[in-house]
């Protein structure tokens, strides 16, 4: 059997005598009937269950703690740190802005990571070229350019600069020292750093499309605009939903560039649940608090996974 | 099919093993280490040495002159960022395995000495032996108080540090005929002039506010000492009239030109420091550990860190905070500790680690190599660095400076940034962002940093 299914093909072969049109002999097994593949899970399950779920089991229980990750004598408070996380300010401004941002980074990724993989499945010169320039940002550590950004984004930046001598003089602003300002630059970096991923996600899915299709949809005189909205792009929805899935882990756990350029600033400008539970337990040492808001992160990327996970599903 | 006796038994036996080998990786993983704390021997082993500061080069100076007197005691320093520093040191102290020496500051910020006072040995009964009965009178008050909890001597002060100064480039005033600022308004002029030139003039990182904190209590002081400490201490309400006029001056410097444009999307460090260092700053708000720069070889390691291909050493000196409230009370300075070794508790090394920290904090030796690096300001008293042995920039102006901004930090006693709780730093900071935002006027920031620190254990005082 085989279906075609979000720009991916699967081949199943059915097995003759499989498992479930198979009469199992009379009489050889009696009792509960033991999973076949258990002891070859077993190491990796108790290494998932030990460390990963215990450490989350763990971030939960510190969660009810007011404790400063040091202390040998932390006080239990219960739900307090929950209570304190809902009545604080800036939870919700770090809600607010990884909404925005959500938004903001995923269309605009979309948008361009698309074009581009459509642009080069035509026939275009030094196609090979253009891709490795979109994906080189990919690869290039936020660490490193975090300076550079500061830099070109600075009152006295190259991007000041390239806006006075075009004429846009007006438009000269300290772009980081703003908050109206310093939060569409981070979404900025983020979209040039990620939309490499998206390209190549797309531009791969856009190979599995059947070409025949796309033949005859230009026989039935589609245009190459039609043939996008009408037969790539919803040949590639699988694709879209992914990237949707991991732009908003993605937002949740945003970190690094926020951090490394404004270091969540001016006013919480920038703020995100990332740089605010590293702010809150490690320079502030409010471990349990920071662990509230941990618990609150992984609750809200599951959430969000399970919704477009659960929204792919029922589409299908 | 059937299969092979030989091929059932051996997928039973790969699984057993498989499961066997995993548990006898995690069983041999949670078994590991000890929980020694042996004192080992006092004059060799191999100990291990983390902080955030000093830098590694000034370290290695330290090791080298300590290995003089124990050639047998191996000291490896592992320096972390400042950033990361508790960050690393928690999880290290909680195993068996963290360092033997470990830095610490007072106050509640990094590596606060509160927090990993449980962690520490107590080093009284050790520089007791070394320095007598008497050895809190030849150690810097500031030193000791800061860095004890309770009776117990946390750590070993190495040195402190003081800031209330601005650090010029004389290079640029000379070059533009300027006299340093005294005043507001020669510092909106002097700021103007620079600008005329295309030099920037006043440089300060407002974006790590911690630093913020540092300019407004020279304001502070400039208008009334002494209230600023007093407000940490919950003394004086952050809305007293001293402390609004000094968020107001403080507005008035981004208004009037002094600060550089778009100060709120810069960092201390390295941003404000680089710029300085490149020669595009004239000023910026630094403290006696800038005097390291005064060096030939610090400095010229600054300018290149700065990302200058060519590196062209200029003199900096400290001035006075400018009279910006026209009271006349200049000169205030305000300092703490900068660091002190603790000995881990758990090390089995600690007497050789007792013996490293005791002989670089109360030593002569060791406080000369502190003194003579000229990032820290001795914590032994009668210890001042040996200028004959120190390459400055320009000695002719540096050294008198130096020499006088030395006296007059040893003699101050108002502390810095050692009584304040990180959750007021960082309320400080809140005050002085949205002030220089403008979305706050001083009042409603000194308002809201009363009322966060109202909620504060102890007003969010150490």
């Amino acid at each position: 059997m085989t279906s075609t299914e979000a720009g991916t093909t699967v081949s199943i072969t059915r097995q003759p005598n499989a498992a479930a049109g198979r009469a199992a002999p009379k009489g050889r097994r009696r009792g509960p009937r033991r999973p076949p593949g258990l002891p070859w899970i077993l190491p990796a399950f108790i290494f998932v269950v030990g460390f990963v779920y215990y450490c989350i089991g763990y971030t939960g229980y510190i969660s009810t703690l007011n404790w400063d990750g040091v202390s040998p004598n932390p006080q239990h408070v219960g739900w307090a740190n929950y209570v304190q996380l809902f009545h604080d300010p800036v939870f919700w401004d770090t809600i607010r802005h990884t909404v925005l941002f959500f938004v903001v980074t995923f269309t605009v990724q979309t948008a361009i990571g698309f074009t581009f993989a459509a642009l080069l499945h035509s026939k275009v010169k030094l196609a090979n070229l253009y891709k490795v320039i979109i994906f080189v940002p990919v690869v290039l550590a936020p660490a490193t350019m975090a300076p550079i950004f500061r830099q070109i984004f600075s009152a006295t930046g190259q991007f000041n600069t390239i806006l006075g001598d075009i004429g846009l003089g007006s438009l000269e602003h300290p772009w980081l020292a703003q908050s109206s300002t310093a939060l569409p630059v981070i979404m900025a970096i983020t979209i040039w750093e990620w939309t490499g991923v998206t390209f190549i996600l797309y531009f791969a899915a856009m190979t599995q499309i059947d070409k025949e299709i796309v033949e005859a949809a230009r026989i039935d005189g589609a245009n190459g605009l039609r043939v996008l909205t009408r037969i790539v792009w919803p040949s590639v929805r699988g694709t879209t939903i992914a990237l949707a899935m991991l732009s908003v882990i993605g937002a949740l756990k945003t970190f690094d560039v926020p951090y490394l350029v404004t270091l969540g600033g001016p006013n919480y400008a920038t703020e995100f649940l990332g740089t605010f539970i590293y702010r809150v337990s490690i320079p502030q040492a409010e471990v349990g608090y920071g662990a509230a808001l941990s618990i609150m992160l992984l609750i809200l990327s599951l959430a969000g996974a399970l919704a477009f996970g659960l929204r792919g599903m029922r589409r299908n | 099919m059937r299969k092979s006796p030989n091929l059932r038994r051996r997928r039973r036996v790969i699984p057993a093993i498989s499961i066997a080998s995993f548990l006898a990786f995690v069983l041999a993983a949670c078994g590991g280490g000890s929980t020694s704390g042996g004192a080992g021997s006092a004059t060799s082993a191999n100990i291990t040495w983390w902080g955030w500061t000093p830098t590694t080069q000034v370290a290695e100076q330290y090791i080298k002159a300590f290995n003089v007197k124990y050639p047998n005691i191996h000291v490896t320093y592992k320096m972390l960022t400042i950033a990361g520093y508790n960050a690393a040191l928690r999880p290290a102290l909680a195993s068996t395995v963290g360092p033997d020496v470990f830095d610490v500051a007072p106050g509640g910020a990094n590596g606060s000495v509160e927090t990993y006072s449980p962690d520490a040995v107590n080093l009284a009964p050790a520089v007791e032996k070394a320095l007598g009965s008497d050895w809190q009178s030849k150690l810097s008050p500031i030193g000791v108080s800061s860095l004890m909890i309770g009776q117990k001597l946390a750590a070993v002060s190495v040195g402190a540090v003081y800031s209330g100064t601005v650090w010029i480039n004389e290079n640029l005033f000379s070059q533009y005929h300027l006299s340093p600022p005294t005043t507001l308004a020669q510092w909106t002029s002097d700021c103007a002039t620079f600008k005329a030139h295309g030099i920037g003039c006043f440089v300060q990182g407002v974006g790590q506010t911690a630093f913020n904190e540092d300019t407004l209590q020279a304001i502070s002081d400039n208008i009334q000492p002494g209230v600023w400490a007093k407000a940490i201490q919950g003394q004086v309400p952050w809305t007293s009239p001293v402390i609004v006029k000094a968020l107001t001056i403080w507005k008035e410097m981004f208004s009037d030109g002094i600060m550089e444009k778009g100060a709120l999307g810069v960092q201390q460090y390295p941003d404000a420091n680089n710029d300085f260092m490149s020669g595009k700053y004239a000023m910026v708000m630094m403290g006696t550990w800038y005097m390291q720069y005064d060096t030939q070889a610090g400095m010229s390691a600054a300018i290149s860190a700065a990302g200058v291909a060519s590196p062209k050493n200029f003199t900096a000196l400290p001035i006075a905070f400018p009279d910006v409230a026209g009271t006349g009370h200049t000169g205030a300075l305000y300092g703490d500790s900068d660091y002190g070794l603790a000995v881990n508790a758990k090390s089995s090394n600690q007497a050789a680690a007792t013996t490293f920290a005791v002989w670089l904090g109360t030593s002569t030796a060791g406080q000369e190599q502190v003194a003579n690096a000229l990032d820290d300001i001795a914590a032994l008293k009668g210890i001042e660095p040996n200028w004959s042995n120190i390459s400055l920039v320009n000695s002719g102006t540096q050294q008198a400076a130096l020499s006088k901004l030395i006296t007059n930090a040893v003699s101050s006693s108002e502390p810095r940034l050692g009584t304040v709780t990180p959750n007021l730093q960082l309320a400080i900071g809140v005050a002085s962002t949205t002030v220089a935002s403008g979305s706050a006027t001083p009042a409603q920031a000194a308002a809201a940093l009363q009322a966060a620190a109202a909620k504060m254990p102890n007003h969010g005082a150490v």
